[in-house]
């Protein structure tokens, strides 16, 4: 069963003074069971709306959206138990302890006070969970939200820019731990996130959006794929004779600093088979791979406007 | 976070969850509901304490002391009218210089005993009349800051990843609310009672109408009735204005300057105004109010005029219950309603 499906979702807020901002256009999106599922987009392209939407925050205008398989929000309390969330910012009492923070969220869901220290032991705050909240740096605001995610061992878990105010080192252990959650057959991860080098890294799959609408998902692999050029790299001893073969089978050449770059190849194994019968033998044959950042850009980028109402 | 990253595989849930004990739980851990209450403790101790200094119970001597006071203002005024007479002399002098003073202009023995006895049958009413009006204010307080403190740090958004059905969300907050007020109420009620009984037992006589205590019980009761409304109406307004600063504005806008301004141009309004209503619900009996209908005529003439009209203890009663219910049902449904951020 897919853990999110989401169909046709429309919403549109109305501003005053202002012209109405449309912040999902017809947005289609299904995120399958397990793993971490990236999802991106630029500042204004519907993320957080779409994640407001799935928590009952916001109510869309028109579409349907489902968590597993239950409608939403008419049924979310029946999932609500499930999904664990930390969306932008974490919302505590800034004069609570953190600990005393979770504490109030586990007794409204009837968790045990030893989760909570479990989860605290988890974001490594249990020897700071007794300080006020306001007194916490941003990444321990950071990690005692996740920890609040966690309470419930969510079948299905919203990160909305977990990595946000976090060192290095946390920024390391958050996606060690998204890594393990996402393997571990229990969870979904629905990862928001703008930073794509941690996307790539730990994501199985991906949506990307764009004005509101979902513009490519799938496994990471198949959308960069989606995006490859179709470039190849190819060395051969002469250079000059082999772009002459190559020009002459109709090929666009160009030279990639010290080898050939091929633009549009089908299929890299003619290339080797035309360079051959004429002599040359390939030393180098490598597509050039496009990263998660170029298919990003080009993906948003090829979006088309849509008349704003 | 290096240390433990394996999620553990406690149990998620081991009892049945609870909103409204989370509510009562978040409710009792403000610091800024400890602190109003400590302040609202120190306060009524402090106003018995010194309630206690202003009081003295009466004995033969201080009782003949305030005849021989009372008598001998007797004396004096009685001294000044004749030579007021002498002086003016004639038919004039009698409507000029009055009738001679008698012990009912004087009043009660009770007002030449410094310090007074403290008397059950009146302060002890009026106090009751005084802890409700405080602790109705104190409650609205309460109230506003609840609500208005989860706004001002978005755990109210937070605690729907919970409980995602805003109703009763809501309406655990409110039930919380209301039942604490209540207790709140009875509690300072209680103690104003046991004060004033002690004060009148120490400090003066406990003497009145028969069915005093009765009385003063329903007063009590009334003011727990004002103190639960007010504390609604303090959270309405801030759920309303998401804000707790924003209430406690509103409420001194409405309170120093809205009213003020019915009672000057619209006086016939005064009876659906909160001040008089509140009133209204704790005196005994009511409150009469005088409708100042003085107006100018079409020749430009000051036409004096008015009439006074008797607002019952129900009167009150409804008109604040009513008030709060619409502002608790609108703030309510627009937090059902709306989008959150």
């Amino acid at each position: 069963m897919d853990v999110i499906e989401v169909r046709g979702l429309t919403k549109t807020y109305r501003r005053r003074r202002r012209p109405a901002l449309r912040a999902l256009d017809g947005l289609d999106l299904t995120v399958g069971s397990g793993g971490v599922h990236g999802f991106l987009g630029p500042n204004g392209s519907g993320k957080t709306t779409t994640i407001r939407a799935l928590l009952g925050l916001v109510r869309a205008d028109e579409g349907e959206l489902r968590l597993f398989g239950r409608p939403v929000p008419k049924e979310l309390p029946a999932v609500i138990g499930q999904v664990g969330a930390l969306v932008e910012t974490p919302l505590f009492f800034p004069t609570f302890a953190g600990r005393l923070n979770l504490q109030l969220l586990a007794e409204t869901a009837g968790v045990s006070r030893g989760r909570v220290e479990e989860c605290l032991e988890l974001v490594d705050l249990r020897d700071r969970a007794g300080e006020r909240f306001k007194g916490y740096s941003l990444g321990m605001k950071q990690r005692l939200g996740i920890a609040a995610a966690l309470l419930k061992q969510p079948r299905l878990l919203v990160l909305d820019e977990p990595s946000n105010g976090l060192d290095p080192a946390g920024i390391r252990d958050v996606r060690e731990l998204v890594r393990r959650l996402g393997a571990d057959g229990h969870t979904t991860v629905f990862l928001s996130s703008h930073l794509l080098a941690e996307v790539e890294q730990v994501c199985d799959s991906v949506s990307i959006m764009a004005r509101g609408r979902c513009v490519a998902s799938g496994p990471v692999s198949d959308v960069l794929a989606g995006r490859s050029s179709g470039d190849v790299r190819v060395r051969v001893d002469d250079l000059a004779a082999g772009r002459a073969v190559l020009e002459r089978a109709g090929h666009r050449v160009s030279d990639d600093d010290g080898a050939l770059l091929v633009a549009g190849v089908q299929a890299p194994a003619d290339l080797t088979r035309l360079l051959a019968g004429s002599g040359h033998w390939v030393s180098e044959l490598t597509p050039v791979a496009v990263d998660l950042e170029e298919a990003f850009l080009a993906l948003t980028a090829d979006a088309v406007p849509e008349a704003r109402p | 976070m290096s240390t433990a990253l394996e999620v553990p595989p406690a149990p998620a849930t081991s009892r049945r969850g609870s909103l409204l004990r989370a509510e009562l739980h978040r409710f009792r851990s403000r610091r800024m509901v400890r602190v109003l209450l400590l302040l609202a403790v120190l306060g009524f101790v402090g106003g018995v304490a010194t309630a206690s200094t202003q009081y003295a119970k009466t004995s033969p001597a201080r009782v003949a002391a305030a005849e021989a006071e009372r008598q001998q203002i007797l004396v004096e005024s009685e001294g000044y009218r004749r030579q007021c007479l002498d002086q003016v002399g004639g038919d004039a002098a009698e409507e000029q210089c009055g009738p001679p003073l008698t012990l009912d202009n004087l009043g009660d023995l009770s007002n030449f005993l410094r310090p007074a006895p403290f008397r059950l049958a009146e302060d002890g009413r009026n106090g009751v009349v005084a802890v409700a009006v405080l602790t109705a204010a104190l409650a609205f307080l309460l109230g506003a800051t609840y609500v208005g403190a989860e706004w001002s740090t978005r755990s109210m958004v937070a605690l729907l990843f919970w409980e995602p059905r805003r109703l009763r969300v809501m309406a655990a907050k409110l039930t919380i609310l209301a039942v604490l007020s209540a207790v709140l109420a009875v509690l300072a009620a209680a103690a104003w009672l046991l004060a004033a009984r002690a004060l009148a037992a120490t400090r003066g006589t406990g003497d009145g109408p028969p069915g005093l205590f009765g009385e003063l019980v329903g007063s009590a009761g009334r003011g727990v009735l004002l103190v639960v409304l007010m504390s609604l109406l303090g959270f309405g307004v801030a759920n309303l204005l998401r804000n707790t600063a924003a209430a406690f504005g509103f409420g001194f806008v409405y309170f120093a300057i809205v009213e003020n301004i019915v009672r000057g141009v619209r006086p016939r309004w005064q009876p659906y105004l909160l001040t008089e209503n509140t009133l209204a619900l704790l005196q005994e009996g009511g409150l009469k109010i005088f409708l100042n209908e003085s107006f100018v005529d079409s020749t430009g003439a000051y036409q004096t005029g008015g009439r006074e009209v008797l607002v019952g203890n129900l009167h009150g009663a409804l008109v604040l219950t009513a008030v709060t219910a619409v502002v608790v049902a609108a703030g309510v449904v627009l937090f059902a309603r709306r989008d959150l951020d």
